[in-house]
């Protein structure tokens, strides 16, 4: 209702008659209706007004002098600035051939004289209303589809429309500079044909072709790294998504959006490049970080190895006086010389366990038990616990297992965080021994924690605890904090410190917990 | 005095090198005792032990160092031979002060360590026997009277008979007299060795 209201009230109606009779009474019917009235007593005059104006409803005499209201109609019809009116042919002829006629030239209806006000009133009424929504949704198209092509233009991705055979029946700027082509040589190529010619079209593999399943099958693809040709013969990579033209069940074809991602995939490489440079770079730093611990730890190493070659000096000793011996008693010089031969391999063990630890960087994670590599690093430790008189004690909850770690990066903070507690106990006089536990932290973490009863961190340490170069200790470095956080950090895992409520320190740090996949995958576990 | 017998005490954590150890003495005809800690082998002290004691410098709980001196307050005269690892020069030289007689570094050759438990034995027979005699001859004082050991200090001081008699207001006959029972108490016949002997025992007369 409201639109008729606000249609009559904007509408314009143009009268046309000969008689200024008809005229009058016409205008009469229609004023004060909410109109704007245009009169014209002949053609002429009618089809400047109606070019002028541009009327929603004409309401036209047929029988006038020189131009009569057919030709009229013809006129309107034929300009498209005048074509949308309605035109309403007003005659006395009141017969169906004439009607006929009036409809066939365009009209949109018929008064037959003599006419009754109500009926002009309702025609006109409905005429100009149909005709304002009519002008409105025009608008309203020319309006969209200015925005769509917009939108179109000033996308930077690449846009074809293609038809079911892979025809391109639309392109936007962004693609013609993408494939270096204008659109009215591309408009109407093959896709396929354009851009994939060296990848041939063997029946196998054409539905490996970009688009193809698309095309013919109507499935969305999203695919990167694809090499598309140009028709100057150079080739891009491309990422494109395509993406079916249905109408209703029938595929009419594709919409493929792409870009070039030549320079995106240089950089990738740079990036890349860089990251492994960085990787690299960490494991130098953390295996030269780790012979500096090996030398401070000098001292205690020879006393480890010197203790077992004592025994086998002794025990070769004890060997030799068996056999000078009179009587010699085999079964005591056998047990000797195997004490002596477990002696060699506690040395060796020693060693051993040097060596693994100052290796050369080997990258790649391990599927390994968190209680070996604990006790591993407890024996390490035992070193410092023999220089600082304390104790570790290891304890590991039920259903910690496997993680997937480089263990020796991993031992190598443990380690440090274990000797910092050691040195920490000590200066804090206190007996309570280093305790190392590990419990499942929610279902795919384990968190290692070393608490000591030592001196603890001076108040607001936890901010500065691991930047480089802080350090608590007068002889520090401020290196191993900063190097254990890039190294848990580099096993996907997180590391913190905690001040617990009996004093002292705690610091803590996760693992990955290793999926069943992994334990397949992986080599086999190297630290039993 | 007839040799009393002297055992090795050896005080080891590791438990290899203080089998092996063991196990050599042994073969070199030692009497051996062993010990895994400090407090193991405190508790097991008497003054009656004789020996010497092959204690390793580092060890945890309490080290060499501190049962040293817990010996040394128990007037403990083993000697000891201190085992040190690489580095622990400083240590030993703390325990050379505390009255150690030697020490060796691990690992040690077994003739250098087999020489200094026989020197350490040598000394500990020696401070022995002197301490038997030291014994002896506070024994025989302690049988002296009042008078005569008055008489005798003064014997010792160098004092001449007629000197005595007058100064103690008895005759010279009476000084004879206890000067003979003296010399026959100490078991002596020569005034020098009455010197002698109770010179050696002057710091513990004094000291009680």
């Amino acid at each position: 209702m409201s639109e008729q209201v606000c249609a009559s009230a904007d509408a314009t109606v143009l009268l046309v008659d000969d008689n200024p009779q008809n005229l009058k009474v016409l205008y009469e019917t229609l004023k004060d209706k909410g109109y704007r009235l245009l009169i014209a007593n002949d053609g002429n005059k009618a089809l400047t007004l109606a070019r002028r104006d541009r009327p929603e409803v004409i309401l036209l005499d047929i029988m006038m002098p020189e131009l009569d209201g057919y030709q009229v109609c013809q006129q309107l019809k034929a300009d498209p600035v005048t074509a949308d009116s309605a035109v309403v042919f007003l005659s006395a002829l009141d017969d169906v051939e004439a009607k006929v006629r009036g409809f066939n030239l365009g009209g949109a209806d018929y008064i037959s004289k003599p006419f009754q006000a109500e009926e002009v009133i309702a025609r006109v009424r409905t005429h100009a209303s149909v005709i304002r929504l009519e002008r409105q949704l025009q608008q309203r198209n020319r309006q969209l589809e200015s925005d769509q092509s917009r939108i179109l233009n000033a996308i930077s991705e690449g846009i074809y429309g293609l038809d079911a055979s892979g025809t391109i029946i639309f392109v936007n700027p962004a693609a013609e500079a993408i494939v270096r082509s204008p659109a009215n040589q591309l408009i109407g190529s093959n896709f396929f044909d354009t851009h994939c010619r060296e990848c041939g079209h063997q029946p196998d593999a054409e539905l490996d072709l970009p688009v193809q399943a698309t095309c013919r099958l109507g499935k969305p693809e999203f695919r990167r790294g694809v090499v598309m040709m140009r028709p100057d013969g150079t080739e891009f990579a491309a990422e494109y998504r395509s993406s079916p033209k249905l109408e209703g069940d029938t595929l009419m074809g594709a919409v493929v959006v792409f870009r070039d991602i030549t320079d995106e995939l240089a950089r990738e490489s740079e990036l890349e490049a860089a990251r492994e440079l960085v990787e690299k770079q960490r494991e130098q730093l953390a295996h030269a970080s780790r012979l500096s611990t090996v030398g401070e730890m000098a001292a205690g190493f020879a006393h480890e190895v010197n203790q077992p070659l004592t025994a086998i000096t002794n025990y070769s000793r004890v060997a030799m006086r068996l056999i000078d011996c009179d009587e010699l008693n085999l079964s005591l010089l056998r047990e000797t010389l195997e004490k002596t031969e477990a002696q060699s391999h506690r040395a060796s063990e020693v060693i051993r366990r040097i060596r693994q630890f100052v290796k050369k960087p080997v990258t790649g994670k391990e599927v390994v038990s968190v209680a070996a590599l604990l006790e591993e690093t407890r024996q390490f430790a035992e070193v410092d616990v023999r220089q600082n008189g304390g104790e570790v004690m290891v304890s590991v909850a039920d259903g910690v297992e496997r993680v997937l770690v480089d263990p020796v990066q991993v031992q190598q903070v443990a380690l440090n965080l274990i000797r910092n507690a050691l040195e920490a106990t000590r200066s804090g006089e206190s007996s309570a021994p280093v305790e190392v536990t590990a419990s499942l932290c929610g279902a795919d973490f384990v968190r290692v924690e070393v608490t000591d009863r030592g001196t603890g961190l001076p108040e607001g340490a936890e901010e500065k605890l691991f930047l480089p170069f802080y350090t608590t200790k007068p002889e520090g470095m401020g290196i191993g904090l900063p190097m254990c956080q890039s190294l848990i950090k580099s096993q996907g895992g997180e590391i913190g410190f905690e001040r617990p409520e009996q004093g002292g320190a705690r610091f803590y740090f996760t693992l990955p917990v290793a999926s069943a996949a992994d334990a397949l995958a992986g080599p086999s576990v190297v630290i039993q | 005095m007839s040799d009393i017998q002297q055992t090795v005490y050896v005080v080891e954590d590791d438990e290899a090198v203080r089998d092996s150890l063991e196990l050599l003495l042994k073969s070199d005809n030692k009497a051996v005792a062993t010990f895994e800690n400090a407090t193991a082998f405190l508790k097991a002290y008497s003054e009656e032990m004789a020996g010497c004691i092959v204690l390793d410098i580092r060890m945890p709980g309490m080290d060499g160092l501190e049962l040293q001196k817990k010996l040394n307050e128990r007037h403990s005269i083993l000697p000891i031979i201190f085992v040190t690892g690489h580095g622990d020069v400083p240590m030993a030289v703390d325990a050379m002060k505390e009255g150690a007689v030697d020490f060796i570094q691990k690992p040690y050759r077994e003739e250098a360590l087999l020489e200094k438990i026989e020197v350490a034995l040598a000394e500990d027979r020696e401070q022995r026997k002197s301490l038997g005699e030291q014994q002896e001859i506070l024994k025989r004082i302690k049988t002296l009277t009042p008078r005569e050991s008055e008489i005798m200090e003064r014997m010792i001081a160098g004092q001449a008979n007629k000197v005595i008699a007058i100064e103690l207001e008895i005759s010279q006959r009476t000084v004879e007299i206890h000067r003979s029972r003296v010399m026959h108490k100490m078991g002596t016949h020569s005034l020098a060795h009455l010197v002698r002997m109770v010179l050696s025992v002057k710091d513990r007369i004094d000291a009680s």
